[in-house]
């Protein structure tokens, strides 16, 4: 009888450990949390974008807003030679605007899985940032700590059929709703590229990671690096800036 | 010696209709091995020659690392004493050089990605055929350079809609990473005949294209069009010589289109395998035929060899009379089917065979309309070779039963 009892205490054990801890909050909510914080209700950024690859560099200025988890749009500012072409999101649909044909060409779903302006962030990466919210179910694996905060790891999986890019996700997510880190696996669990928050700082009134590196796996001289500059939440934005129209007239 | 082979040549002619058949298995083996050998050839002859033609060229420079990565920034810095080098060697025809780059391309209503490739018409038209597949408009040279013209395959004219005069719009990115963008209109529209490359490629003028994606008089591909398959191998090594006396030239590096289209050479070697195994079949049956009819005449002769033992005559005589016999009768055969084989063959190499009724399967191969056979010396006689040796090595079994006959057995033997 003692036997069967110290077995199943040893089985609850790991029942338990399992199960993580029952006050663990709710794994979604930490993922939507997340997103939102970062977007809050709008927003608008100046960042730089710097690309790097092992024998050259180059560096851009970007305009944009944000209203949401929906809508998006930015254009570029510098270098002079590409001012002005833009980039608008409308849900998962892409349009893009050149000024020197003065054409706006939508995004056709084959061409998703391409680099945005040869940087380490693909269309679908701008355009579908947020399904990871519905498309994935959550579970919380590890906790640790940063800068003496508690930091949930993330193990997203798609749900079976979600219209999906990667094979799983692995987010670390600070319970002050800062995302540190989102990592992106194929289908067989190998990971592909991982974007890191490199540096949080109070910007647009809250804390924020200011310095976001996107790097593939495996390639140490092959990232790209967000910089924002500067950060504003909650402006009172008008709906018609995320339109085609407004598209073709870039607010720099 | 002399009188075996006289005795041999006798009991051949003994039963003529048996002999007559042996032989026409033998022959009729030798004209389909000789045939289909000769047709595999010619169309791996009219794959390999029209994907070259079409675009890829017997050989290309480019950067080391450009061919595995098709970085936009690979480039070969500059083409010109590259080219002026190339056309100096002897049995090089052609020499153009290509800029290639990944980008959308939209109509009016539709956008897709495509590859665009920047040509000079000029020199384009002598190394590749595609001034000749132009099926609707003009041609690169003909058309108005002031326009940006545009040369598209006729599934991206269906894809995204457009017919000559209409205007593209083609985003990118250049060499520098900025973008590139410009306005085209379609002057032309081709049709290879691969899906493939009419589905995805867009042609345009080098200079234009050199400007749009900024690359600073950078081209990718320097391609060489020598004057037949087999100088592929020498102009290869000269060129590369010459290279690596050029200054910044040890950055580049030569590929023949073996290298260059590795799926062409591996669904050659496995159409070449599915060959081999389809002839090992005809010539196993073949070789059934035979060790029948051999074996039915020494079973149908033991009387006569009994005799012939008995009258004094060695066993290995016998063996080597029947050896004669079969020897004889394959020859035979084999010299007939030859000459028919060559006949036949040599009759459809001039007239082609049609293939329009299976075009939609072999097109994706690059082949269209006619095949030809090519009849060589290996495709003439490795069948024939190959269906001797197998005969020759069937005789021996029923040759050698003789050696275990018995005078008086065989006698008594009806």
């Amino acid at each position: 009888m003692k036997r069967i009892f110290a077995a199943l205490a040893v089985l609850m054990c790991f029942a338990a450990a399992g199960h993580g801890r029952i006050n663990d909050p709710d794994p979604r909510e930490l993922v939507k949390g997340a997103v939102n914080y970062l977007r809050g209700k709008t927003s608008q950024a100046v960042v730089e974008m710097t690309i790097h690859r092992p024998d050259w560099q180059r560096q851009m200025t970007i305009k944009a807003w944000t209203e949401g988890r929906e809508n998006s749009i930015f254009w570029i500012a510098a270098p002079p030679k590409d001012r002005g072409n833009g980039t608008l999101k409308r849900g998962d649909e892409m349009w893009i605007f050149n000024p020197k044909v003065n054409r706006v060409i939508k995004l056709p779903p084959s061409m998703m899985s391409q680099s945005w302006q040869g940087s380490d962030f693909s269309n679908n990466d701008l355009a579908k940032s947020d399904n990871i919210v519905d498309q994935y179910t959550h579970e919380i694996i590890d906790r640790q700590t940063h800068q003496g905060k508690t930091v949930y790891v993330i193990r997203s999986l798609p749900k079976p059929g979600a219209p999906v890019v990667w094979g799983m996700q692995e987010l670390k997510i600070r319970e002050d709703h800062i995302l540190i880190r989102q990592a992106f696996f194929d289908e067989d669990q190998e990971l592909v590229k991982a974007l890191t928050m490199e540096k949080i700082e109070m910007l647009g009134g809250r804390l924020y990671p200011v310095k976001w590196k996107m790097q593939k796996a495996d390639q140490k001289e092959e990232y790209t690096v967000l910089d924002y500059q500067s950060l504003e939440f909650g402006l009172d934005i008008s709906d018609r800036i995320f339109t085609i129209a407004s598209l073709k007239n870039p607010r720099l | 010696m002399g009188m075996d082979m006289k005795m041999a040549w006798r009991n051949v002619w003994r039963n003529p209709r048996r002999t007559w058949l042996t032989i026409s298995a033998i022959g009729f083996a030798c004209i389909i091995l000789i045939f289909m050998l000769s047709f595999q050839f010619g169309s791996y002859g009219t794959m390999i020659n029209s994907a070259i033609q079409i675009n890829t060229g017997h050989l290309q420079i480019q950067a080391e690392n450009y061919f595995a990565e098709k970085s936009m920034r690979q480039v070969v810095p500059e083409p010109g004493p590259v080219i002026r080098s190339a056309s100096g060697i002897e049995s090089v025809q052609a020499v153009t050089a290509r800029a290639n780059a990944f980008s959308l391309v939209s109509s009016d209503n539709r956008t897709g990605g495509a590859m665009i490739i920047g040509v000079d018409p000029e020199s384009e038209a002598q190394v590749s055929t595609l001034e000749t597949l132009v099926r609707r408009g003009e041609f690169l040279t003909e058309a108005e350079p002031a326009s940006n013209p545009a040369l598209i395959g006729r599934l991206m004219a269906r894809n995204l809609q457009v017919g000559i005069g209409d205007e593209l719009v083609v985003l990118g990115q250049g060499r520098d990473g900025s973008v590139a963008a410009t306005a085209l209109t379609v002057c032309g529209i081709y049709a290879s005949g691969m899906d493939e490359f009419d589905r995805s490629t867009l042609h345009m003028p080098l200079d234009t294209f050199q400007e749009v994606y900024s690359m600073r008089g950078a081209v990718h591909e320097i391609v060489v069009k020598v004057s037949g398959l087999n100088h592929v191998a020498p102009v290869k090594r000269v060129l590369a010589k010459r290279l690596d006396q050029m200054p910044g030239g040890d950055s580049l590096t030569v590929l023949d289109w073996d290298e260059l289209m590795p799926g062409l050479t591996q669904a050659i070697k496995l159409d070449l395998t599915i060959g081999v195994i389809f002839w090992a079949l005809l010539v196993l049956v073949v070789a059934f035929s035979i060790l029948n009819t051999f074996l039915m005449a020494v079973f149908e002769r033991t009387r006569e060899f009994g005799v012939m033992m008995a009258i004094g005559t060695r066993p290995g005589r016998l063996v080597w009379i029947m050896l004669y016999e079969s020897t004889a009768m394959t020859l035979v055969g084999i010299g007939l089917g030859i000459a028919m084989g060559c006949m036949v063959t040599w009759i459809f190499q001039h007239i082609g065979i049609d293939l329009s009724g299976a075009s939609e399967i072999l097109q994706q191969y690059g082949i269209s309309g006619r095949i030809y056979p090519q009849l060589s010396i290996i495709t003439a006689l490795a069948g024939p070779a190959l269906v001797l040796i197998v005969t020759f090595a069937v005789s021996l079994y029923p040759a050698l039963k003789i050696k275990s006959l018995k005078p008086v057995e065989a006698m008594m033997h009806v």
